[in-house]
């Protein structure tokens, strides 16, 4: 378990798989440009928690394996094609919905058998390594916050962690399988009182709870609320005034019943203006770890249709997958699957950490007695963790991670692990005596005389004799 | 290639060297109050307000009730001993009823138990607990602690029948910490002889305060003639003054050091005591905590500017495309795996009946086995016990 804490069992090295396509390129110039790429981007100072694997595509077309299944252990694809522009740059793909990254280069730059180096493989790298920057600080950031000590750590460079990472990471949830949405609608007058949630939800929302399905399950409920008075009354509200506006003591914002935890996205109709102290105007504002808010106007009707609420459900959206901690560069493929590749770190290094809490507190309370079903979710936890350290970056590796976190949680928190842990040793004397010494002294007599009993008739005996 | 490799040399050094230990550890984003009474009967009505008053404290400065645990043992409003039905006053001048609306209890009179108070902070509780009563915090959120009741030396009494001792309660905190559930915790406790209850801490980031020495009382402020009784402890009261004449919002930049400074002997009539070596840096650093940091509940709020990129139309339907592909993904992989498994139930025989199971697993057989050898011998004894009988005859 020590092991798994310190990190000596399993180096957090996520491999990025990466396949080259160059339709213009036979395969063995393409090996030798996956080569010449593989070897620059190793010789790139410090790329920590990450291990780049470079291959050639299977010289299939794109429309072959359009679904996503067919690219599945590749992080990334790029696509090369000869174009007629003197340097190099990146094409916008047609394939938005795929991890491609296409990039034409000029026609003199195709690489031979022979260079040692070519310009298009250093361009090639130096893109690869700007386009996982932002998944390299998020890596540096886990480990960091991890209890992994730092000579078990990868070489891991911290100037990844500037303010702004550290803030974005700071303001999203922890990861769960599954998280409870609730829209609520707030009117401060007796207007609106219906809106037609719904069908908003199911148009603007929907769309990315779909896509984050593999990730995260979502359930939802709504509620509207009437005459709700904020916890700031002023017309214009400062930023000050915003981080007290929701009004803890009477919204009804209680937590779900279920399992999950919840995040709250609240729709304020009201004629209350954000003024900030810059030119641009705002209407919603996001607070971490909780949810965000978004302030409306009043509408004329007493019914809220859903082209009302177009904005409102997309903004919600947006900070849905900022709360849940989507990195920002990319594109949206590249996006969901670092999300993934880093929660799958994410939970690794944390039921670590737990595993490592669980084997030092056994050691620190000794009176502590722990059930065999707490060694069970141990061994659970353990053998989820090694498969999932086996392929890390896979989505199995996710859902892996994901079982051993929870096990290790439950190990940890094994209800009858409980009770008063500390007795004083008069407290036990105490108890103790009453209850024996009654029992004990009728023995304790009992066997005196009997050795007496023995003595003498040992001696009789030798008399006798 | 080698000039390359020892430019980078100087590189890799300055980065382990110069990288922050803990650049994480920074701010909190989220407050909570555990707040606990621990002793019944109409006669301690102030440990009731003692902790109401300060439930009240907690939520004006907006904690909401989700992260408020608020444990009362006994139901003054309800007694019927009490002169003002449905209500509960920390002050004979009666301007704030502290049971009015919006009072949300989460454990209340028998629930009120050491090992239910240990479970709250170590989160061991069954799936049945609902998440209103538990303790959910992480690793970023600060937890102000107060406790109030009747004790003696390294303990404090829960419900005039069992205790929990200091011990306990020092490994309470060390459990969380181990588990990485708070950030900084300010442990607040109005009892007799209360400075014993936090010297057995041994937990980092604690600031701990109590009301009195060892071998001291802490003493009642004032009775409210009417309701019979004294309405609020003199350390409480105290306290409640300073947090509401000198904290009025969330803006206020008062410190924990200034709220600890305003205890006297002449006010409290016992020695209130303070811990701060738990606490990385000192008295120093715990002095100069805002009171808001464990009274208050801090958003750091983020506004969006206009600019700000939100979802739109593009991403919707790129997101729908990439959520269909998925689907039709997930169905090709269920056809291959459903053409597979129809091709295995084909050979497969027909269903049996099951017959009964046992539950558990654990040495099912062996049981049995010495089950049936106890039987076995206890004839065997029965048999030669009669033999040996008849033979004497």
């Amino acid at each position: 378990m020590m092991n798994w804490a310190d990190g000596k069992s399993c180096s957090p090295v996520l491999p990025i798989r990466i396949a080259i396509e160059a339709p213009g390129l036979n395969e063995k110039e393409v090996q030798n440009l996956v080569s010449i790429t593989q070897r620059a981007l190793d010789a790139m100072p410090d790329s920590p928690g990450h291990n780049w694997r470079l291959e050639a595509a299977s010289q299939t077309s794109l429309e072959d394996t359009i679904a996503p299944r067919g690219h599945k252990n590749n992080a990334l694809i790029v696509r090369l094609t000869s174009g007629d522009a003197a340097t190099f740059k990146p094409a916008s793909s047609p394939h938005a919905h795929l991890p491609v990254f296409e990039i034409t280069y000029p026609p003199n730059s195709k690489p031979t058998l022979e260079d040692e180096s070519s310009p298009l493989a250093t361009y090639i790298a130096a893109q690869l390594r700007e386009t996982f920057a932002e998944e390299q600080a998020m890596m540096s950031y886990f480990l960091a916050a991890s209890t992994i000590s730092s000579d078990q750590q990868p070489q891991v460079s911290h100037r990844g962690i500037d303010d702004s990472l550290s803030k974005r990471m700071t303001r999203s949830m922890k990861y769960s399988g599954t998280y409870h949405l609730t829209f609520s609608l707030f009117t401060d007058g007796s207007s609106p009182s219906s809106w037609d949630i719904d069908s908003a939800i199911n148009q603007y929302m929907r769309p990315v709870l779909d896509m984050l399905k593999p990730i995260h399950n979502f359930t939802i409920d709504t509620q509207v609320q009437l005459y709700a008075i904020p916890g700031v009354q002023s017309q214009v509200l400062t930023k000050e005034d915003l981080s007290s506006f929701i009004n803890a003591a009477e919204w009804p914002l209680s937590p779900s019943i279920g399992g999950a935890p919840t995040i709250n996205f609240v729709v304020y109709v009201g004629d209350q203006t954000i003024g900030l102290d810059s030119e641009e105007t705002s209407q919603s504002w996001l607070v971490p770890q909780w949810g965000s808010v978004y302030l409306l106007s009043p509408p004329a009707a007493t019914h809220m249709p859903s082209e009302f609420l177009k904005q409102p459900i997309l903004t919600f959206a947006s900070h849905l997958l900022s709360l849940l901690g989507t990195p920002q560069s990319g594109s949206l493929p590249m996006r969901l699957s670092t999300l993934a590749r880093v929660r799958s770190v994410d939970m690794l290094l944390r039921a670590s950490s737990s595993l490592g809490s669980l084997a030092r507190l056994s050691l620190a309370l000794p009176s502590i007695s722990i059930p065999s079903s707490v060694a069970d979710g141990v061994a659970k936890s353990i053998h989820h963790l090694e498969l999932a350290c086996s392929n890390l970056g896979s989505t199995e590796s996710l859902e892996h991670a994901r079982i051993a976190e929870t096990e290790a949680e439950r190990a940890f928190f094994e209800k009858s692990m409980v009770g008063q842990l500390y007795f004083p040793d008069e407290h036990k004397v105490a108890v103790y005596l009453p209850l024996l010494g009654p029992v004990g002294v009728p023995l304790l007599m009992g066997l005196l005389t009997e050795i007496k009993a023995w003595k003498t008739r040992k001696q009789q005996k030798v008399k006798a004799a | 290639m080698k000039l390359s490799r020892i430019l980078r040399l100087p590189v890799l050094l300055a980065s382990t060297l110069l990288a922050p230990v803990h650049h994480v550890a920074a701010e909190h984003t989220s407050n909570w109050a555990v707040l606990v009474g621990t002793s019944r009967f109409w006669f301690n009505y102030r440990h009731l307000a003692n902790v109401l008053s300060m439930y009240r404290t907690v939520k004006r400065l907006g904690i909401p009730d989700s992260q408020i645990i608020l444990m009362l043992p006994d139901d003054m409003a309800c007694n019927p001993r009490n002169a003002f039905p449905g209500t509960v006053y920390s002050n004979s001048d009666r301007a704030v009823d502290l049971y009015g609306d919006n009072i949300e209890v989460d454990y209340r009179g028998y629930e009120v138990t050491v090992e239910n108070f240990i479970r709250l902070l170590t989160d061991r509780v069954g799936d049945e607990m609902p998440r209103s009563k538990r303790l959910l915090t992480d690793d970023r959120s600060n937890i102000f602690v107060y406790m109030t009741g009747h004790g003696g030396n390294e303990f404090l009494k829960f419900q005039d029948a069992e205790e929990i001792g200091a011990f306990d309660l020092a490994d309470a905190f060390e459990q969380m910490w181990e588990k990485r559930r708070y950030h900084e915790i300010l442990f607040m406790i109005d009892t007799c002889q209360a400075n014993t209850m936090y010297s057995k801490f041994y937990s980092p980031n604690i600031i701990a305060t109590g009301s009195s020495e060892l071998d001291q009382s802490s003493y009642s402020h004032h009775a409210d003639n009417d309701v019979g009784v004294a309405v609020i402890d003199r350390y409480t009261y105290y306290n409640l003054e300073f947090l509401e004449s000198e904290v009025r919002d969330l803006s206020s930049q008062k410190t924990v050091g200034d709220l600890f400074d305003s205890y006297t002997y002449e006010k409290i009539h016992s020695h209130a005591g303070v811990r701060y070596d738990l606490f990385p840096g000192g008295a120093d650093v715990a002095r100069k905590r805002l009171l808001t940091d464990f009274f208050g509940n801090i958003q750091n709020i983020e506004v969006d500017g206009a600019k700000n990129s939100t979802v739109d139309d593009e991403m919707l339907a790129l997101s729908r495309t990439i959520a269909l592909l998925r689907v039709l993904a997930d169905q090709e992989e269920l056809e291959a795996k459903n053409a597979t498994a129809s091709a295995n139930t084909e050979t497969r025989p027909k269903k049996k009946i099951q017959l009964a199971k046992s539950l558990t697993d654990d040495n099912w057989w062996s049981k049995k086995v010495v089950g049936a050898t106890t039987l076995a011998g206890c004839a065997a004894l029965w048999t030669l016990g009669s033999y040996l009988e008849g033979s004497r005859k």
